[in-house]
């Protein structure tokens, strides 16, 4: 029979022939993405920069991207590999469901990702294309939130608490502890406490980090998973917290 | 050994009574489109009869579960291939089905090697209202035909005008009265498969009436067939437009 009638079970990367590997290197890169646990679910936040070398090349970028209806991904590192893996893994995973007439499970979703950055791992390891990215999700059968994080080489880990990725990460890691400990897990705070202290994480970044970009320009992205799916925490309200949680006022105005 | 005409004409002929004989009481699919989004409707026994096929495109259909496997994959690759290497906007109906399976399908038909596929199918297409949203009906030997609003596939042609016929006035808002029109739609095509003789028959007597799409409806329930209804949403939020309908989203007639 033809070719058209000769279907791929399911098999994203053997239809569309796709290798993450294969593609090119932008020069723009992804910087801080934090994603913690609350009481409800999952909280994502991102600063909104992208840099190529020193330059800042873009501050309205969306980092923290939709996989399906309850599964987020921030992504940090190599702009155009992230967003074509983005791209990527949401076709896949609909391919997967409309074929197969069953979703993909968490299980499987989460190596798919290895997968791609595995494949990835050779042209990362010659420091370009790098591609980290946070994995958050709302287990429907658990019935809580999940974060997971990976490394260059696909590996996978899930935390319990937090994970941060980007240029500005390491410098707030510290800081999660500290918050976890004299404040208590942020598994247990409402959705406007985690915001707060996760709006504050990102502007410390942001002012100790060159490449993440602080609130003052342009409201930082962020999003909740729930039981109910996916949400965007409304403008207003990330507003009204960020005026608080920014260094007070410029310190020249203060003189 | 020759061909002649005779034999081609004769080939062709035996295809096709083929192929009818076992579509004729197939279950109808019918698709029907509303402000809220569109509808595709039918009435099975364990075998799903309507599928997503991609992000505004659904397929209905009837036949054998086997030739509906091949051309609803068939579909989807061809779909997903070609919205990840160009871009979702360019997956069409009419692409799909006038340049991807119409010619494939018509290349089994005109095989004498080959079982002709059992299959005729109703794919539909979202569009921004419902005087834009598409139907297209794919057959056996790969014709296809376009319509806007609705469309029924039914065993027979005859069938499908009529259920057609009683949905050309419908003006639907909201999702319930769409069901109502689409699951009389499907009792008409199940019985309306050929006209009804004019006359009174010989002896005078009156000539049995079918039933109606309502006696035939209670039948089919009757025999264990449920109702499988899917939609593709005009509206949603959600990552997916498709959404099989729930048991309580089926009004009663």
């Amino acid at each position: 029979m033809t070719d058209l009638l000769q279907p791929h079970s399911g098999n994203f990367a053997a239809l569309t022939g796709f290798q993450l590997n294969g593609l090119a290197e932008g020069p723009i890169h992804g910087t801080t993405v934090i994603a913690v646990k609350y009481k409800d679910g999952v909280l994502t936040v991102g600063d909104r920069r992208a840099t190529g070398g020193m330059a800042i090349m873009y501050d309205k970028a969306e980092k923290v991207l939709s996989l399906d209806d309850y599964t987020l991904i921030s992504i940090s590192g190599s702009f155009s590999k992230a967003i074509e893996l983005v791209r990527y893994l949401r076709m896949a995973f609909k391919y997967y469901e409309r074929s197969q007439l069953q979703p993909m499970s968490l299980d499987g979703k989460l190596n798919e990702l290895g997968k791609l950055i595995a494949g990835n791992m050779m042209a990362a390891m010659q420091g370009i294309g790098l591609v980290i990215p946070i994995l958050t999700t709302f287990d429907t059968k658990k019935n809580e939130g999940r974060v997971f994080f990976y490394d260059g080489g696909g590996a996978r880990f899930e935390t319990a608490e937090y994970a941060a990725a980007g240029s500005g990460s390491t410098q707030i890691r510290g800081a999660f502890e500290y918050i976890g400990r004299t404040k208590g897990p942020f598994r247990e705070m409402d959705r406007d406490t985690a915001l707060r202290e996760v709006l504050t994480l990102l502007e410390i970044a942001a002012d100790l980090d060159a490449a993440t970009g602080g609130a003052a320009k342009y409201l930082p992205l962020a999003k909740t998973i729930t039981a109910d799916g996916i949400a965007d925490i409304e403008e207003d309200v990330l507003r009204s917290i960020v005026k608080t949680t920014l260094a007070a006022e410029p310190a020249m105005v203060q003189g | 050994m020759s061909y002649n005409f005779y034999d081609f004409n004769n080939a062709l002929q035996q295809r096709n009574e083929y192929v009818e004989d076992r579509l004729r009481d197939g279950s109808p699919v019918v698709g029907l489109s509303y402000d809220g989004g569109m509808l595709l409707l039918s009435l099975k026994h364990s075998q799903r009869k309507v599928y997503e096929i991609y992000d505004k495109l659904m397929l209905g259909a009837m036949g054998k579960q086997s030739d509906i496997e091949s051309i609803r994959l068939a579909a989807i690759d061809a779909a997903h291939r070609e919205g990840f290497q160009r871009s979702e906007d360019d997956v069409s109906v009419q692409r799909l089905v006038g340049f991807g399976l119409s010619p494939a399908v018509k290349r089994v038909y005109n095989d004498n090697n080959t079982i002709p596929l059992t299959f005729r199918g109703l794919f539909a297409e979202l569009n921004a209202t419902p005087a834009d949203d598409l139907y297209f009906t794919l057959g056996y030997d790969g014709e296809f035909r376009n319509t806007k609003r609705y469309a029924v596939v039914a065993g027979t042609t005859y069938a499908s005008e009529q259920a057609e016929e009683s949905l050309k006035d419908a003006h639907l808002g909201n999702l319930e009265d769409t069901v109502k029109a689409a699951l009389r739609a499907w009792g008409i095509a199940r019985t309306q498969l050929a006209p009804l003789p004019e006359k009174l028959d010989e002896d005078g007597e009156e000539i049995t009436l079918p039933p109606t799409p309502e006696e035939i409806l209670k039948t089919a329930f009757e025999d264990g067939m449920s109702v499988e209804a899917a939609i593709l949403d005009r509206h949603t939020k959600r990552e997916s437009r498709f959404r099989l309908l729930r048991a309580d989203e089926i009004p009663a007639l």
